[in-house]
């Protein structure tokens, strides 16, 4: 300490020193003494094992845990190995928190830590002895900091079977090592101004006193410390600012440490980076698909102008604006724009009040809407509708008094306050012919966040309003436009045929869902409906007397609601009853959390396949990867338990522990090597090699555990 | 809009996270510090020069990294031939790792030739703790307005071994270049390595 105070000449000497990296010895002490030690007596080849480098400080010395906090640097350990051979990187025991004045905040190890890495020798070797070094790099500090480093050698005999060695010591650091939270944990981040708001709910952490959370942030990046902002029962919330936050970090990984006082030796970490990282990965693919989303919706709006009460209209309607301007092209142009305007006004406007039904709703999953099978029977019926309206069995007529009213407005306004609103009478009226689509798209626009359902309105509008906005810059290229005529109702019936393809999908979900037996019943309501609209289409016509009229309504009414209180009220709801999804087959057995639980206890390695009938992907995946012999034959060779996690009919179970792993909805993967070894998150779209090369690595760790 | 908000955010940030560094974007707290000589220097009195703040302890091994191998040096050098304003600050208490008299100072800058307009002693930790001085070396770059336009480590890789500074990116000069041919900072909020900074 005082060493300082001495002169320059020691300064610049123990400066020297240091740069030679042989602080070690420090007043006559050696600091660290560091070694390596495997957790078997010999190599066997191809069978991976754990190597430990030990590092014994003075007291109240200490080393540095990955993130090292304020200050210091992480211990660096770089294997050199025979070729072929893997290293893993370095499992890190739970660290201490360390408070030194000035409120700095840093995390490591006091006494002696073992940093525990995976080796996975190669297949074939055949040296009777393996020599594996190491270079250790550290800092070591208490009042002062000085860097060390050091080689550490190992020797083991190769032969065809082992034994375990250091079982003690390993053991020691292995229970000091993060393990994953239980199934009924949950974590949710959330970001503001000035940084990051943790949620972590596990009832079990109700029991300890001490519940903290180690940030572990990407290298380089700058955290600040951690607090507790408040807690109640198991529910514990976080603060973690970011320093001078331009970061755009969504989550950090790190540990839930708990214990019965902070630092005590019993302490016990979870580890919530899978979770957290996975949000994020999440996020990149919804942004893809919310692309896709836009790209249809434009094309979507595009084809709308095809449709016979549309195409009319563009004409009709740039010939106005010609006239009514006068000629002038940057007054066309500006008339165009405002009808464009209103018809951007009347999209949007519909997707608020979807936005707002959906939010009066609550917090909506992903998908999750489908899960709910008379969600499926409700769109179901809405796209047989619109496709029989495409087909013409019936037209959609707005109410008299609207479209009374809109021609009138249309017919008054003049000016560009005139075309805004002749653009959002021109859509309303157009709704008999655009209703189909603009239904549909509504129904499965409800199952997304009020952005994305925005977003795709808006490029329905986009879509729609294209050839407006070309025309009134470009009026002379009305000449392109295709003559309306009898092909307009081809396409429409054509249209038909899209949305009955759109009913086989949906039939399908329902089947997987509820059996054969529903979907029957579910068909047997659809003819009801479909006779309902026949008839509309028959007999409500202008002509027909009012007693006709009322005996027609009164008749559709009771062919609906009795179709449907027999039909879905009672068939479908028993069929229901009846037949409960199948998760077995292929070896699957039905996923529960007290089963998972109960199979990671007894230290098997778990995989789990959430899945649902209606989900593509995951059909896909199960088809290409998952059923095939090799990894069918991995799964069994490796004697892992394999569990079909069946999301069809959204299990709140699997939803909890969907989110507990990030997901908004399935596909999902997770292999669990171990009782305490991470949970490994696959991505979602599986290969053969993915999947085999990470089975591969499972029964080793179990054996070397 | 969006600057509305940063100024906004900054604002809570400053309130609610005192412990925290000022943000960078931020005014840079004025602090008044003897030198080696016994002469006041403050950080108002060099309003519309380009000021970099550097946290040092001459014992720590990182500092040691910077100036065994001549690279602080030259960096110092490089830019008060510029007109930058360096100060080199020593916040590390008395009988802490670190801690220079005047004297001491004084000599440690004559042996190690460094080249900072003045090396600030602040045994008590008054202005390291205003910054939020964590490690030697912090480093923090303040432009001619008087704000922070850098804070964090001097360079990309963070080690004590003087081996690695030819291939690492030093965010200093990186910030102060851009600055100065009116760039914003493209890397602005770095995370410090070093040694803790040894406060009573």
């Amino acid at each position: 300490m005082s060493a300082i105070r001495r002169s320059a000449f020691f300064l610049w000497l123990s400066m020297l020193m240091a740069m030679r990296a042989q602080g070690q010895i420090y007043q006559g002490k050696q600091l660290v003494q560091a070694d390596a030690l495997a957790n078997v007596s010999a190599v066997v080849p191809g069978e991976p094992f754990l190597v430990g480098v030990r590092l014994k400080m003075q007291p109240h010395w200490h080393t540095y845990w990955k993130y090292p906090g304020d200050a210091g640097i992480p211990t660096d350990i770089k294997w050199e190995l025979p070729e072929g051979w893997r290293a893993g990187s370095i499992q890190w025991p739970i660290p201490l928190k360390l408070q030194e004045p000035g409120d700095i905040q840093i995390y490591g190890y006091h006494d002696e830590v073992l940093l525990i890495q995976k080796i996975a020798p190669a297949k074939n070797f055949t040296s009777p002895t393996v020599k594996l070094s190491a270079k250790v790099n550290w800092l070591v500090c208490e009042k002062i900091c000085i860097p060390g480093d050091t080689v550490v050698t190992l020797s083991l005999p190769s032969a065809p079977t082992n034994s375990p060695a250091n079982t003690d010591l390993f053991a020691r650091f292995q229970k000091q090592l993060p393990g994953s939270p239980g199934t009924n944990f949950s974590a949710s981040w959330k970001s503001d101004a000035t940084g990051l708001v943790l949620n972590v709910t596990q009832p079990e952490l109700a029991k300890f006193p001490s519940v903290e959370f180690f940030p572990s942030p990407p290298e380089n990046v700058a955290v600040g410390h951690p607090r507790l902002e408040s807690h109640e029962g198991g529910a514990y919330t976080f603060r973690i600012p970011l320093d001078n936050a331009k970061q755009d970090f969504k989550s950090l990984p790190g540990l839930i440490v708990f214990g019965n006082a902070t630092d005590a030796p019993d302490r016990s970490a979870w580890d919530v980076s899978v979770g957290s990282e996975k949000a994020t990965a999440n996020e990149n693919s919804t942004s893809r698909d919310v692309v896709r989303f836009l790209v249809f919706g434009f094309i979507g709006g595009f084809i709308l102008n095809l449709m016979p009460c549309v195409l009319p209209v563009i004409s009709l309607k740039i010939f106005g604006f010609v006239q009514q301007a006068g000629q002038s092209r940057g007054r066309i142009f500006r008339s165009g724009l405002a009808f464009i305007a209103g018809i951007f006004v009347w999209f949007l406007g519909l997707a608020l009040v979807l936005v707002i039904i959906k939010s009066a709703g609550g917090q909506p999953v992903w998908a999750a809407q489908f899960t709910n099978p008379y969600f499926v029977l409700f769109m179901s019926a809405v796209v047989l509708v619109f496709a029989l309206n495409l087909f013409g069995v019936f037209e959609i007529n707005l109410p008299q008094w609207l479209s009374r009213r809109a021609v009138a407005a249309e017919g008054s306004m003049h000016g560009d306050a005139g075309s805004f609103f002749q653009g959002v009478f021109a859509t309303v009226l157009a709704t008999p012919c655009t209703a189909p689509f603009l239904g549909t798209a509504l129904g499965f626009a409800f199952t997304q966040s009020a952005i994305v359902i925005l977003l795709m309105f808006g490029s329905i509008a986009l879509g729609m309003s294209a050839p407006y906005f070309l025309l009134s810059a470009q009026p002379a290229w009305l000449k392109f436009l295709p003559k309306p005529g009898p092909w307009m109702v081809r396409v429409k019936q054509l249209m038909g045929f899209l949305l009955i393809a759109t009913l086989l999908f949906l039939l399908s979900v329902l089947g997987a869902q509820r059996g054969v037996a529903s979907l029957i019943w579910t068909c047997a309501f659809l003819l009801v409906l479909s006779i309902a609209c026949w008839m509309k289409g028959a007999f409500l016509t202008p002509l027909i007397s009012a007693k006709t009229r009322g005996l027609v309504l009164v008749l559709m009414l009771v062919l609906v609601i009795g179709g449907g209180i027999y039909f879905i009220g009672d068939k479908f709801q028993r069929a229901a009853a009846v037949a409960t999804p199948t998760a077995s087959g292929g070896g699957w057995e039905k996923f529960t959390p007290e089963r998972l639980a109960s199979e990671l206890q007894q230290g098997h390695a778990v995989f789990i396949d959430f899945t649902a009938e209606w989900c593509i992907t995951c059909r896909f995946n199960e088809s290409t990867v998952l059923e095939t012999a090799a990894v069918q034959a991995a799964f069994s060779e490796r004697q892992i338990v394999k569990l079909k996690a069946d999301w069809t009919n959204g299990d709140p179970a699997i939803t909890k522990l969907l989110k507990q792993f990030g997901r908004p909805g399935v596909p999902l993967y997770v292999l669990y090597p171990g009782r305490t070894a991470q949970p490994y998150v696959f991505p979602e779209l599986l290969t053969k090699n993915i999947v085999l090369e990470k089975l591969e690595t499972v029964n080793r760790t179990i054996a070397s555990q | 809009m969006k600057t509305l908000l940063l100024a906004l955010s900054s604002l809570v940030a400053t309130t609610l996270f005192a412990a925290d560094s000022p943000p960078v974007g931020a005014a840079a707290p004025d602090f008044s510090l003897p030198d080696a000589s016994g002469k006041s220097h403050s950080l108002s009195e060099y309003k519309g020069k380009y000021v970099v703040l550097e946290w040092f302890n001459p014992e720590c091994p990182f500092v040691k990294k910077h100036y065994g191998s001549g690279n602080m040096q030259k960096l110092q050098g490089e830019f008060t031939g510029k007109g930058v304003v360096w100060l080199t600050i020593d916040s590390n208490a008395p009988g802490y790792e670190g801690n220079l008299s005047p004297k001491e100072a004084q000599k440690v800058m004559k042996d190690w030739k460094t080249k900072q307009t003045a090396l600030l002693l602040d045994p008590d930790g008054k202005a390291g703790r205003v910054y939020n001085a964590r490690n030697t070396p912090h480093m923090f770059v303040i432009n001619p307005e008087g704000k922070i336009i850098y804070e964090g480590a001097i360079d990309s890789i963070a080690s004590p071994n003087p081996a690695d500074i030819p291939s690492s990116t030093n965010y200093v000069k990186v910030a102060l270049d851009e600055s100065m041919s009116g760039k914003p900072v493209s890397n602005a909020n770095t995370r410090p390595y070093g040694c803790s900074v040894k406060y009573k």
